[in-house]
C-alpha cells in the first residue's frame, strides 16, 4: 500500500517536472521571433518588367500590419519623441483604389486616419479631435500613361547613377517578393549602401521598403508588412463618423501652389549636385513653435563657408550654419561643405 | 441489487472534490481580510470616477484621461491600472494564506495527513487563488461600468473606441468582459508562482515580499534598453495589451501572446508548486 502509493507519487512529481520544463520551454518558443523563412523560388524577372507590372498592378483590397524600424540615429528631439530610434506599429486597411485606413497606435491611444475616397478623416485619442479634409479629383494622368514605358524611362533615369537589380527573393509577411534592389554607382558620395524594395510576387505591390547605410548590416529604416491578407475587407471601415464629444474641424483642401498671402520666404531650396550624392540647401525655418528648436543639436564646425553645426545620422547629414541657412543630403560632411561653398 | 451491498464509503480514500472546492471556498471568503480587500477594490473606480468627474477637463493623453466624458472606458481603465500592482497584491496574499499561512500556523500539518491526495490539496488552493484573482477582478469590472454610467457618463451610454468609433452598450460589455478574463488569466500566472513560493516558505510575508518585489524588478528590467531581448520573458511586457480592447477593430494578437506567456508561467508554477507539494513530509 505504502509503496503503491510512493510510486503513484514520484510518477506525480515527474509529471510536474515535465509541466515546469514545459512551461519554461514554452516561454523560450515565445520569445523567440520568427526566424525568416528560406528564400522562395521564383521565375527570374528583369528589374523594367518589375517596375512596370508594379506601375501596372491594380489596387487590391487587404488588411495588414506595417513595421516600422528606425535606426537612423537621429539626435534626440524633444519636440518629436517619435523620431527616435525604435520600432512602430500600424495597421492598415484598404478597400481598393481610394478607400483606406491608418491606425497608429500608441501605449494608451491612438490616432486613425479614415478615407472613402472623397473626404480624409483623422482622428487623435488624446485630445479627441477629429479634421475632416475634402480631397480632390486624384489626378489620373500617372495611370493614364504607359506602365511599361513610365518603368523603363524611370529605370533609365535610375541607371545613370545606380545599379538597378532584382537581387534574389524574398519572404515579406508569409508572402513571396521580388527584392528589387538600387545601389548607387561607384562614383556617387553617399553614406548610402543600397536601398531595397521588396515587391510581393503574385500581386506586385511594394511590401517592404528598407535602406541600407554604409558599414552597417542592418538597415537604417526599414518599413514593410508584418502580416498581411488580401481579400475584400468590411466597408464600414472607410467611413467615419465623429464621435460624441469629439471636436470636429473642418480644414481646406492641401493646395499644391503656396497661399495667396503667405510671403516667400525663401525661394526655394537649391539643389546641388545629382543622384546618390543631392545637396539641399534650404534657408532655416523661422523660430516658431512648428519648428523644432535645432540650435542645441549637433557638434559645432566651420570652414571657408562659415561655421554652424553639424548633425550626422546613419543615412543623412546636416549644416546647420549660423546665418540660417540648412545643408542636408544623404552624403559624407565633405560633400555638404563643397556645397555649401559653391 | 449485490452493488448497493458493496461498502463503497469506506472505500473512498479521499474527500469528493466538490466538498473539497466548497471547503476551500468558505475558507478564503470568510476570511475578513478578503472581503476588506473586495471592498477597496470597490473603491477604486468610485475613486478614479470622481475624480475625473470633479478634474472636468481632458488631462492629456493616457487611459485616465480617456474616461472623461467617455464612462465606459472606466472599467477598463481601471483594471489596467490595478493590473500593475494592486490586483497581484491581493494574488499573492491569497497564495500566502493558502500554503505558507497554514504552515505558519500549524493547520498545514493537519491538511497533509487528512485523506486528500497532494495532487487535490494543490489543486484546492489554486482554485482558493483563482476565485480571489477572479472576484477582485470582477468587482472592478462592475463596479467601474455602474460608476462610468452613473457619475461619469457621457457619450449616450456608448463607448468611444480609441480608434475614434463608437460602440453600443453591449458589445462595449462584451469588451469589459473580454478584459476581465484576460486579467483573471494574467493573475493566474502570478498566482501560480506565488503558490509555488508559498510552496517553499513557511513565512507568508515572503511570498508577498517576492511577489511584490519581482513585479517591481520586471519593471525596471523593462525599463532598461540594453535588455530589451529579455522583454519576450517577461509577464509584465504583456500587460499593456489590455487597452488594446479600447481599439477597434479588435486587436487580439496582443491579448493572445500575453496570455499564452501567462499560460507559460501558469505551467512552471503549478508544477513547481505541485513537486514541492507532493515532496513534503506531513
Amino acid at each position: 500500500m505504502a509503496a503503491g502509493r510512493s510510486a503513484k507519487r514520484s510518477g506525480w512529481v515527474r509529471a510536474g517536472l515535465r509541466v515546469t520544463v514545459a512551461g519554461a520551454v514554452g516561454l523560450g518558443l515565445l520569445a523567440t521571433p520568427a526566424g525568416a523563412g528560406a528564400a522562395p523560388e521564383l521565375p527570374p524577372v528583369s528589374p523594367e518588367d518589375l517596375v512596370s507590372s508594379v506601375i501596372a498592378a491594380r489596387h487590391e483590397p487587404f488588411a495588414g500590419t506595417v513595421e516600422l524600424d528606425n535606426a537612423l540615429g537621429l539626435p534626440p528631439l524633444p519636440q518629436l519623441p517619435q523620431a527616435a530610434d525604435g520600432t512602430s506599429t500600424a495597421r492598415v486597411w484598404s478597400g481598393g483604389e481610394h478607400q483606406g485606413r491608418l491606425s497608429l497606435p500608441t501605449a494608451q491611444g491612438e490616432r486613425t486616419i479614415v478615407t472613402d475616397g472623397t473626404t480624409l478623416w483623422s482622428w487623435d485619442s488624446a485630445d479627441r479631435t477629429v479634421t475632416r479634409r475634402p480631397i480632390g479629383e486624384r489626378q489620373e494622368a500617372r495611370a493614364a500613361t504607359d506602365p511599361t514605358a513610365a518603368a523603363t524611362q524611370a529605370i533609365e533615369m535610375l541607371r545613370s547613377t545606380s545599379a538597378v537589380t532584382v537581387d534574389g527573393t524574398a519572404e515579406v509577411a508569409g508572402r513571396p517578393a521580388y527584392e528589387l534592389v538600387l545601389a548607387p554607382a561607384p562614383t556617387e558620395r553617399t553614406l548610402l549602401r543600397e536601398v531595397r524594395i521588396a515587391v510581393d510576387a503574385e500581386k506586385r505591390m511594394p511590401l517592404r521598403f528598407s535602406v541600407l547605410a554604409t558599414g552597417s548590416a542592418e538597415p537604417a529604416l526599414q518599413v514593410g508588412f508584418t502580416d498581411l491578407t488580401f481579400g475584400a475587407q468590411d466597408p464600414s471601415l472607410f467611413t467615419f463618423t465623429p464621435p460624441p464629444g469629439a471636436t470636429v474641424t473642418a480644414a481646406e483642401p492641401k493646395s499644391t501652389s503656396p497661399a495667396p498671402g503667405a510671403p516667400a520666404t525663401s525661394g526655394g531650396p537649391t539643389v546641388v549636385g545629382d543622384g546618390w550624392d543631392t545637396v539641399v540647401i534650404a534657408k532655416a525655418p523661422a523660430e516658431g513653435r512648428e519648428s523644432p528648436d535645432l540650435s542645441s543639436l549637433g557638434t559645432p564646425v566651420s570652414g571657408s563657408w562659415g561655421s554652424g553645426r553639424l548633425i550626422t545620422t546613419a543615412v543623412a547629414t546636416a549644416i546647420v550654419t549660423d546665418d540660417g541657412r540648412i545643408a542636408a543630403g544623404a552624403v559624407p560632411e565633405q560633400v555638404l561643405t563643397e556645397a555649401l561653398s559653391t | 441489487m449485490t452493488t448497493q451491498a458493496d461498502p463503497l464509503p469506506l472505500r473512498r480514500t479521499s474527500a469528493p472534490l466538490g466538498r473539497l472546492l466548497g471547503a476551500e471556498l468558505r475558507w478564503v471568503l470568510r476570511r475578513p481580510r478578503t472581503l476588506v480587500m473586495l471592498g477597496l477594490f470597490a473603491l477604486i473606480p468610485v475613486l478614479i470616477a470622481v475624480g475625473v468627474v470633479v478634474a472636468d477637463r481632458r488631462s492629456g493623453g493616457g487611459l485616465i484621461g480617456a474616461v472623461a466624458g467617455n464612462g465606459l472606458v472606466l472599467p477598463i481603465a481601471a483594471m489596467s491600472l490595478a493590473l500593475t500592482l494592486l490586483l497581484p497584491l491581493a494574488v499573492a496574499m491569497a497564495a500566502a494564506d493558502a500554503i505558507a499561512g497554514e504552515a505558519a500556523h500549524g493547520t498545514m500539518r493537519g491538511l497533509l495527513l487528512a485523506p486528500v491526495g497532494r495532487l487535490r490539496l494543490v489543486g484546492m488552493k489554486a482554485f482558493g487563488v483563482l476565485v480571489v484573482a477572479a472576484l477582485a477582478t470582477t468587482v472592478i469590472a462592475l463596479v467601474g461600468v455602474l460608476a462610468g454610467l452613473v457619475v461619469v457618463g457621457g457619450a449616450d451610454g456608448r463607448l468611444v473606441t480609441l480608434s475614434g468609433t463608437t460602440l453600443g452598450l453591449g458589445e462595449a460589455v462584451g469588451r469589459v468582459a473580454l478584459v476581465v478574463v484576460w486579467t483573471v488569466g494574467q493573475l493566474a500566472a502570478v498566482g501560480a508562482i506565488a503558490l509555488a513560493i508559498s510552496a517553499l516558505t513557511e513565512h507568508p510575508l515572503v511570498v508577498l515580499a517576492s511577489v511584490l518585489g519581482g513585479l517591481i524588478v520586471f519593471g525596471v528590467l523593462s525599463a532598461i534598453p540594453a535588455l530589451e531581448w529579455l522583454q519576450p520573458y517577461l509577464l509584465t511586457s504583456g500587460w499593456a495589451a489590455g487597452a488594446d480592447a479600447l481599439r477597434d477593430p479588435l486587436p487580439l494578437d496582443g491579448m493572445a501572446e500575453s496570455s499564452l506567456r501567462a499560460l507559460c508561467y501558469v505551467a512552471v508554477g503549478g508544477g513547481l508548486t505541485l513537486i514541492r507539494m507532493l515532496r513534503r513530509d506531513a
